[in-house]
Parts: structure tokens; C-alpha cells; sequence
């Protein structure tokens, strides 16, 4: 008859706390660099902010996004080492006999249950997004993976806590050390501890290598995985197209005018030719997506302070930008007065040397430094503001 | 300090699991908690027992100096090929978006794993020969 698997049946002398330790600790830093950049990436998405969110540097996002994503890639490997190490505890039985020590046991697998569950949805969900593969119906990825991120945070810290003496202990002892070995994990495997740390970590900068190319220029060539090469009209990619968004036909119409608005009120209608007609700056920045994929661009335009300025505006006032697109939850953006106020913060009409694409945004789109993508809004059919 | 840890982490938890419920609908939660047990089990059923199984073929079936780049490989090719899944099939590919998912995945996938059976051939290959040459001092101990 075959038992039951149980921790004993596993012999390798690699599934060590000592490994588990040292790659958790850099699992650690990964996830917690992933969280922190997931939180930033949410206030700058938010309509208005308690502390303004800056416009220097204009990479800001790029990186910090940048970031996001890499971290999470990088803590693929981490995490499926660190599970390995640890695997056999998942078949050690519950001490059903005593009901004080089975409570705190079920306690202690419940949350880590939790975290692993957690963890897995969020590395899965985030790198689904970021090749924009949503093989779900029903849930929000945003939503999802926003509240998901506290949880798997929050029970990292709480596993942390639990296992704190047992980590500090191997830390402080050779990698080699069998204090806190399980009885059978004696079998020497095919690596080294040491060795198997090390090719966990070359496995993380491997696959950071092969996929972030998506943002950063210099590895665009060996990043074989990347989700986009970076090429693109004008050179730069894009994300949602003027066919996705329905707008070619007001786009390319004659008829399209900017509104400026005030307090509901129209105050001035700009033609193409008009728009072009208004002083024009250059400004090289970067269009940061949220998905994690970044390339930088010269974009030359009329500033959105010269249109407030034309409309009788103060510099400084928050200005809500609406697209041709009907439909879309980033068809209306708004644009705190810090940004609006910044002479980098354009109502681009041309990228590269080149008239906008109509993919990038033609006629008008804008273009704020240090901003997420999704509220570089597109297709720009009016600027708002109330005094 | 373990405490203070420990109550931070719950915290955390408790405020995400009252996002996840309070912003979503009863068909949203059901699908995140199927999502949620099926990550759990696609770990420690499917990518944990395959792990197992081509661990013990490993053993039985390699060399022994093929069984150390072998694990390398399994390791950084393994885990790369999880974690490129979803860029593999472009299964996000969008007609009217030519600039996403704009490379040859499944070939560069293909070029790797045959790259990385190459070199773990001829490390293997290397690693037999070195330990032939030195077994007449080895085989005095």
C-alpha cells in the first residue's frame, strides 16, 4: 500500500531552511520592491492628490514602474525555489490530539496558505497583464491585484514574524549547518547549497534580462521576451489603437476643433491649423505604461499652460481632458494644476520629428512628464476647468 | 518586534481582504477565489509534482556528470519558460496593434531550450571527460 506523502519521504539535503532563508530574503526585498512601486503606481493614478504627485523626474514613473514589473519577474524564480525548499512541510501532519497546538498550527498553514495562494495570484495576474492576456471573466484586474497586494504583503509579514528566530538562526550559521534539517533531508543532491542559491539567483537576472527590454532601450535587443521590441509609428509603440478606441472617424474629420472649456462654458474652438499655429516647444519624454513597457520620445506641441493662458486661465487650476473616444474608463482624465502648470506638459500634435500617428493620438493628444501612460490621454477633444 | 511584525502583516491582510470583498461583486469573488485555489494547486499539485518527477528521471536516467548542468538548467530554463507562458501563444495579440507582442516568442523559446540542451550536453560531455582523466589519482584514495 502507498502512504500518504510525508515529510520524511524527502531526502535531499538542499531542502535545507538555510536555502530557504537566504533565497527568501531577496524573495522578500523582490516582493516588498513590488509592492511599494504597485502602491506608487496607484496614487499616481488617482483623480487628485493629498500630496501633489510631482512632474520631476519625468522618468520618475518609467522607473518606478520599470521597476514594478521587473520585480515581480524577477521574483518568479525566487518563490518556486523557495517553495521547493520548503515543500516536504506541506505534508507534515496536525497534531489533531491537542486542540491548543492544532489551533495555532492551523493558524500557522492557514496563513501561509494565504500567502502562497496570494503570491501565485499576483506573479500569474501580473504577468497576464503585462501581455495583456485576460483569461478571466468576471474580476477587475486593478481592483484585484491592488487588494491581493496587501494581502500577500500582509501575510509575508506575518510569516515573517512567525519564522523570525528560525531565520535569524540560519542566517547566522553556515549555509551547510543541519541545526534546523528535517531528520531524512541527508542526501546529497546534484548542486551545492551554495550552488543552488546562486542559480536561483541567476535564474532571476536571466529571466530580468529576457524580458525587460520592454523598458529598457539597452536590453531591447537580448530581451527575446520582451512584450513589445519598442517599435512602432514614429518609433514608439503604442497601446491602444484609434480602431480599438473608435475614433478614426472623428479624428481624421475636418470638423475637429479643441474645446476649451470654463465653468461648462466654451470659451475658445481650435482648428488643427490654429493649434499649429500657436508657439510650438519640443520636449523629450518618456510615455510610461502601466503595463510596465516605456519609451521615450520628443514630442513637440503647444504647452497645455499657453491653451489655459489663451482661455484666460491661471496657471496652477486642475483641468479634466476628455478624448473623442465615447467609451473607455480613461476617455476623461484629470490633470492636477501641478502638472497643467509644468512647460514640459504638452498638447503634443507631433512625435519624432514626425505629425502625431493617429494610433499616438492625431490630431492632439497630451503628454505630461513623469505620468502614467494610461492618462496620457489620446484623441484630446477638450480641455476643462471651473474656476 | 516579532509582534509588532506580526501585527502590521495581519493588518495588511485583513485591509486587502476587506478591499477585494467590499469592491467587487459576489461572481467577481467567486471567480478571485477560484483563481486563488487554483494558483495554490497549479503550484503544489502540478509545477511541485512535475518537479518531482523529472528530479527522480534525473537520477536514474543521467549521467552523474550530467546531473549538476542538468539541474542548472532545469532551474533557469524551467523557470524562465513558466514565466514566459503567456507571451509564448500572444495570446493577447491584437489585430489592430502590431507593436504588441511584436517578436517571434515560440521560435526564441525554441532556440533557448535547444540552446540549453546544447551546453548542458557538452558541460556534461567536459565534466565526464575530466572526471576519466583524473580517476587513476581518485581511484588511489
Amino acid at each position: 500500500m502507498i502512504s500518504p506523502p510525508a515529510p520524511e519521504h524527502f531526502t535531499s539535503r538542499l531542502r535545507s531552511p538555510t536555502v530557504a532563508a537566504r533565497v527568501g530574503v531577496w524573495l522578500g526585498v523582490a516582493f516588498t520592491l513590488c509592492f511599494v512601486t504597485g502602491l506608487i503606481s496607484h496614487y499616481a493614478q488617482l483623480p487628485s492628490h493629498p500630496i501633489p504627485w510631482p512632474t520631476s523626474p519625468s522618468w520618475g514613473y518609467r522607473l518606478t514602474q520599470g521597476l514594478h514589473v521587473s520585480s515581480g519577474l524577477a521574483a518568479i524564480p525566487l518563490l518556486l525555489v523557495k517553495l521547493w525548499a520548503v515543500y516536504p512541510r506541506l505534508f507534515e501532519r496536525l497534531p489533531l490530539r491537542a486542540p491548543g497546538r492544532l489551533a495555532l498550527a492551523g493558524l500557522e498553514r492557514g496563513s501561509i496558505g494565504v500567502l502562497v495562494a496570494a503570491s501565485v495570484f499576483q506573479l500569474a495576474t501580473g504577468v497576464l497583464n503585462a501581455a495583456q492576456w485576460y483569461p478571466w471573466r468576471e474580476f477587475s484586474f486593478r481592483t484585484t491585484h491592488y487588494a491581493l497586494a496587501w494581502v500577500s504583503i500582509g501575510a509575508l509579514a506575518l510569516h515573517i514574524a512567525v519564522k523570525l528566530p528560525v531565520i535569524r538562526d540560519v542566517l547566522a550559521r553556515p549555509i551547510d549547518d543541519t541545526t534546523h534539517d528535517r531528520p531524512t533531508a541527508v542526501t546529497p543532491g546534484p548542486l551545492t547549497r551554495r550552488g543552488l542559491v546562486r542559480v536561483t539567483f541567476v535564474a532571476a537576472g536571466v529571466l530580468t534580462v529576457l524580458t525587460a527590454g520592454s523598458t529598457v532601450p539597452a536590453l531591447r535587443r537580448i530581451s527575446l521576451f520582451g512584450v513589445r521590441s519598442g517599435r512602432g509609428p514614429a518609433g514608439i509603440p503604442i497601446n491602444k489603437s484609434a480602431r480599438a478606441a473608435v475614433v478614426t472617424a472623428s479624428a481624421t474629420s475636418a470638423d475637429y476643433r479643441l474645446s476649451l472649456v470654463v465653468d461648462g462654458t466654451p470659451v475658445r474652438e481650435l482648428t488643427l491649423a490654429e493649434l499649429r499655429a500657436l508657439p510650438q516647444v519640443t520636449h523629450t519624454l518618456p510615455i510610461a505604461c502601466v503595463e510596465g513597457w516605456s519609451a521615450s520620445g520628443e514630442w513637440h506641441g503647444v504647452t497645455v499652460r499657453d491653451l489655459l493662458a489663451l482661455a484666460g486661465v491661471p496657471a496652477g487650476t486642475d483641468v479634466i481632458v476628455t478624448s473623442l473616444q465615447e467609451h473607455g474608463a480613461f476617455r476623461r482624465t484629470s490633470l492636477p494644476g501641478n502638472v497643467a502648470a509644468d512647460p514640459r506638459t504638452l498638447l503634443a500634435l507631433g512625435l519624432n520629428g514626425e505629425p502625431l500617428a493617429l494610433d499616438h493620438g492625431y490630431p492632439a493628444r497630451l503628454i505630461a512628464p513623469n505620468r502614467p501612460g494610461v492618462l496620457q490621454t489620446k484623441w484630446v477633444s477638450s480641455l476643462e476647468v471651473t474656476t | 518586534m516579532r509582534v509588532v511584525i506580526a501585527i502590521i502583516g495581519t493588518g495588511f491582510a485583513a485591509y486587502g481582504g476587506w478591499l477585494a470583498l467590499s469592491r467587487q461583486d459576489v461572481g467577481q469573488l467567486v471567480e478571485v477565489g477560484l483563481w486563488l485555489a487554483a494558483g495554490g494547486l497549479a503550484h503544489d499539485g502540478v509545477v511541485a509534482g512535475l518537479v518531482l518527477v523529472v528530479a527522480l528521471l534525473g537520477r536514474r536516467l543521467l549521467p552523474s556528470a550530467a546531473q549538476a548542468p542538468a539541474t542548472i538548467a532545469l532551474i533557469v530554463w524551467g523557470s524562465t519558460s513558466l514565466a514566459v507562458l503567456p507571451v509564448l501563444g500572444r495570446f493577447g495579440a491584437r489585430s489592430d496593434n502590431p507593436t504588441l507582442l511584436d517578436r517571434p516568442y515560440l521560435t526564441s523559446w525554441l532556440a533557448l531550450t535547444a540552446a540549453t540542451v546544447v551546453v548542458v550536453v557538452l558541460v556534461s560531455a567536459w565534466r565526464a571527460r575530466r572526471c576519466d582523466d583524473s580517476a587513476p589519482t581518485t581511484g588511489e584514495d
